[in-house]
């Protein structure tokens, strides 16, 4: 573009520091909210209604905040399940897989206590809720170890082993909590029994506890790439796989381990949503609502650059929107999703906006130029 | 016979005030550039004076920010390489850019306007029999690019350029992957195209002689800008080398007389196959002793590659041993090898030797994260690694503004010195050096060259791979030629000239020097 004698130019950035990545976030989601405000218009919808809407019952609702907090955790560890294989250079797909997988370990330690007979009275959650926590993380290492074990030993894609991976451990939900499957509530309705009383995870304010853990693993995960051995070669593996190897690293190893490391706090999330969120406390019906849920991991985990500290905040706005889009569906009664297309719009326009990590426009003065031959081409 | 009357003596192509800036730096400062018809102008500069952005200019793959660019005296503006070789621009790429699939044939007339949708291959084909005839290019048309060797690669983009009616003929690095003889034969073709009115453009970065051996007038461009333009009868090697690193420069490498011990590394019959099954490596055997250096000669694809990955634990010996310090470790891990005390400095120092979006401090851990020094319980003594980082940057010169610097941002020379230090600070008992010099400036050259030297009066054993002759008879006490995977004979300094390793890098077998 030119105006006058300025050009508008479009340059490699050479640095980007942090306060300038979370203004571009912000630029691109005030853009996703303002080309989603034409869809409310259409819909015959003030905007702003809409969006007070959106945002005061997500953020501020006595009734709404918990709702975002929950579903925030869980965004939150799907997110760190992503970010640790991203950080060797691999995608992880396979959260919702490994979730249920996760899921499915807590009921079987409850059933292997014989928790499955409702409110025995025996049973010590100081000594089964971190059972029930080791099981979950179990699981779902163990999920996310094959895709690791495949891509290290053979690099097989490691999206498409856990993207098939989902499928299986879905239906094997499904088998296990439906007609005649083990985890089956007694009268069926296909979903599995209920935790006993006793097992039920320990609330601070309304809020199950897992936000402690999901919290402090940030912590975790900074430290295990700023300063560990192994977090080091996970960064050089990511980065090249050619220098890692030159510089003695087991390139077979680090995906194995990155997949567990991130199938277990997958398996965690399953923990969070199916065991510890009030109101629950079972695999319900509609498990595959949630498992859906578990991609928005991978977007966040895009959006926050691998950096668990910036995963929060992201996980939290992806919570409360998903959150706040559908009460404003039914308060406004709109006959469309307005969640997905929020997050939509949300997740194409902060992607897209990514492109100004590596470029900004500047405006460069030129002179005119006093005449200019084009060949034509022959 | 290709132009359409020129004359000589004419001004063919000539670039007034060329500027191009990067975010950071300005690759090229005002620079003024001519050549006539039947003219050789050569372009001299080390790495990042501005080389490579300014071939780009004159084939229109990058646009001036300012400037003009005339072609017989008409100003002209490219918008892409179409239209410089519309313009009779023709350009030979260091890296061949041919389809290896395809035969010499089918990649010379490929994107040739008169090729239309059916091949005609026979005409095509006696037309460009005649080219390669006049000039001097050996090549069988039919064969398949993949089956050619580097010479006959490059005989194959210039024959395209020339049929594609190139007046001006650019060449970018020329003799890098050449044989002796085939750069003899390379440079009596380009003095027959410019006796056909040509204007021929070598572009050069550290072979002085090829320089002066052919221009008539030569360019020295130094960090963007040019700082000298002179007829090349005039100048000097030595005057040469100071106009383009701006301080004066040692060509004679001191080669230290040390007292050979005991033997380091014993390689036995080795053999190993490369990434597509095929042997490439075939029964070699060689012995370096304590403050040795061993140099191989040979063309790049002849099993050097292979050979230093079968050292290194990155690729299985299909059969023999490895032996260092009389442990059999041909089955040893790569990490166990760096234990033990061998350097490695790979051939690839940007994507193997590094890593770019690590920091100087991450790069040099390395060579560092497994030693005891520097980690504790799996966790990284940091502040040590930043301050080994420091001393090896003020130690080697590298230039880079802190270690927290990425490495990406360092010049190929100062990222070769990176390595090198990192290698080096271990105290290795084998070096390992994969065409260390490549691609390096003179400075950086000698640099590397005397650490390697250094090296060996530390009592290691040096592996010295190139594919530079002059390199390998001025460093090495040993020097073996390689040819498809096995060597044609091995000499001591002594008795290595630039004839006999020369023919015996063309595979020739020469008598007294049978294995």
């Amino acid at each position: 573009m030119r105006i006058g004698s300025h050009v508008l130019k479009l340059e490699k950035r050479a640095t980007l520091s942090g306060w300038k990545a979370a203004l571009i976030s912000i630029l691109a989601i005030i853009f996703a909210l303002a080309l989603l405000s034409l869809v409310f218009l259409l819909a015959g919808v003030n905007p702003l209604i809409a969006y007070h809407e959106i945002f005061s019952y997500a953020f501020v609702n006595q009734f709404g905040l918990p709702l975002t907090i929950n579903r925030s955790i869980f965004v939150l560890l799907c997110t760190y399940a992503f970010i640790i294989p991203y950080k060797a250079g691999l995608w992880n797909i396979g959260m919702t897989g490994q979730l249920y997988a996760g899921s499915l370990f807590v009921l079987g330690i409850v059933v292997a206590f014989g928790g499955k007979q409702f409110s025995n009275p025996t049973l010590s959650p100081v000594l089964l809720i971190p059972f029930m926590l080791i099981a979950a993380m179990l699981g779902g290492a163990i999920l996310g170890a094959i895709a690791g074990f495949l891509k290290g030993k053979f690099n097989v894609n490691e999206i498409v082993v856990t993207m098939m991976l989902n499928f299986i451990a879905l239906w094997l939900v499904s088998f296990m909590i439906k007609e005649g499957g083990i985890f089956m509530k007694s009268g069926g309705e296909g979903e599995s029994f209920e935790l006993p009383k006793s097992l039920i995870a320990p609330l601070i304010k309304g809020i199950p506890f897992t936000i402690l853990i999901a919290l402090g693993l940030a912590v975790l995960i900074y430290y295990l790439f700023a300063r560990t051995k192994i977090g080091y070669q996970i960064k050089a593996y990511g980065l090249s796989p050619a220098a890692a190897r030159y510089a003695g690293m087991s390139t077979a190893m680090i995906p194995v381990l990155v997949f567990i490391l991130g199938g277990a706090l997958a398996g965690l999330a399953g923990y969070h949503y199916f065991a510890a969120v009030p109101g629950l406390y079972k695999i319900p019906k509609n498990y595959t609502d949630f498992g859906d849920m578990a991609f928005y991991g991978i977007i966040c985990g895009l959006i926050a650059q691998g950096n668990p500290f910036a995963a929060i905040p992201v996980a939290l706005l992806f919570g409360g929107l998903s959150n706040g889009g559908r009460f404003v569906q039914g308060q406004l009664q709109m006959n469309f999703g307005v969640d997905y297309a929020l997050l939509g719009v949300l997740m194409i326009s902060l992607v897209a906006f990514q492109f100004f990590y590596r470029y900004r426009f500047s405006w460069v003065h030129v002179e005119k130029e006093k005449f200019d031959v084009v060949i034509p081409h022959k | 016979m290709v132009l359409k009357g020129i004359k000589r003596g004419e001004m063919v192509l000539e670039a007034r005030g060329i500027t191009k800036r990067f975010p950071g730096v300005v690759a090229n400062d005002q620079i003024n550039f001519e050549i006539k018809a039947g003219e050789i102008h050569a372009i001299l500069g080390e790495n990042g004076a501005g080389k490579t952005t300014l071939m780009n200019i004159l084939f229109g793959l990058l646009q001036p920010d300012e400037g003009e660019i005339y072609i017989r005296g008409e100003r002209v503006r490219f918008r892409s390489p179409l239209d410089a070789i519309n313009m009779g621009i023709g350009m030979v790429h260091q890296h061949r850019k041919l389809v290896a699939a395809h035969s010499a044939i089918e990649n010379i007339i490929l994107g040739h306007p008169r090729a239309g949708n059916i091949l005609n291959l026979k005409s095509a084909e006696q037309e460009v029999l005649a080219l390669a005839e006049r000039y001097g290019f050996k090549v069988d048309l039919k064969a398949k690019v993949w089956q050619l060797s580097e010479g006959e690669k490059q005989a194959v983009e210039i024959l395209k350029a020339l049929y594609r009616g190139a007046e001006v003929l650019i060449l970018d690095e020329p003799t890098s992957a050449l044989t002796p003889q085939e750069t003899e034969k390379l440079l009596e073709s380009i003095e027959t195209m410019a006796r056909d009115e040509l204007a021929v453009v070598p572009f050069i970065t550290h072979k002085l002689p090829i320089v002066l051996a052919i221009s008539h007038r030569v360019t020295v461009l130094r960090r963007g800008k040019v700082v000298a333009c002179m007829e090349t009868a005039q100048t000097t090697e030595k005057d040469l080398a100071m106009q383009m690193v701006g301080r004066e420069v040692i060509f004679r490498i001191e080669r230290a007389d040390v007292e050979k011990g005991k033997p380091v590394l014993q390689v036995e019959n080795l053999s190993a196959l490369n990434d597509k099954d095929f042997q490439a490596l075939n029964g070699v055997s060689f012995s370096i002793c304590e403050g040795e250096i061993f140099g191989i000669a040979g063309i790049s694809g002849n099993g050097q590659q292979e050979l230093v990955e079968v050292l290194a634990g990155l690729r299985n010996a299909q059969g023999g041993k490895v032996i260092l310090d009389g442990k059999d470790i041909t089955h040893a891990s790569t990490l166990e090898r760096w234990q033990r005390q061998i350097g490695y400095i790979p051939s690839d120092r940007i994507h193997v030797g590094s890593i770019g979006d690590f920091s100087l401090v991450e790069n040099t851990a390395l060579s560092h994260y497994y030693d005891d020094q520097f980690s504790r319980r799996g966790i990284l003594n940091y502040d040590a690694l930043r301050k080994l980082t420091e001393e090896v940057i003020s130690e080697y010169g590298v230039a880079a503004p802190g270690p927290e610097t990425k490495a990406k941002n360092l010049s190929g020379g100062n990222l070769q010195k990176l390595i090198l230090a990192r290698v080096l600070s271990r105290n290795p008992r084998l070096v390992i050096a994969n065409l260390p010099c490549q691609g390096l400036d003179i400075g950086a050259t000698e640099f590397v060259q005397n650490k390697l030297i250094e090296a060996k009066k530390e009592k290691a054993g040096v592996l010295l791979i190139s594919e530079d002759l002059d390199e390998i008879l001025s460093l090495s006490d040993w020097v073996a030629a390689i040819y498809e995977g096995k060597f044609m004979g091995i000499l001591p300094a002594g008795e290595a000239q630039k004839e006999n390793v020369g023919a015996m890098m063309a595979g020739l077998q020469l008598k007294g020097y049978e294995l």
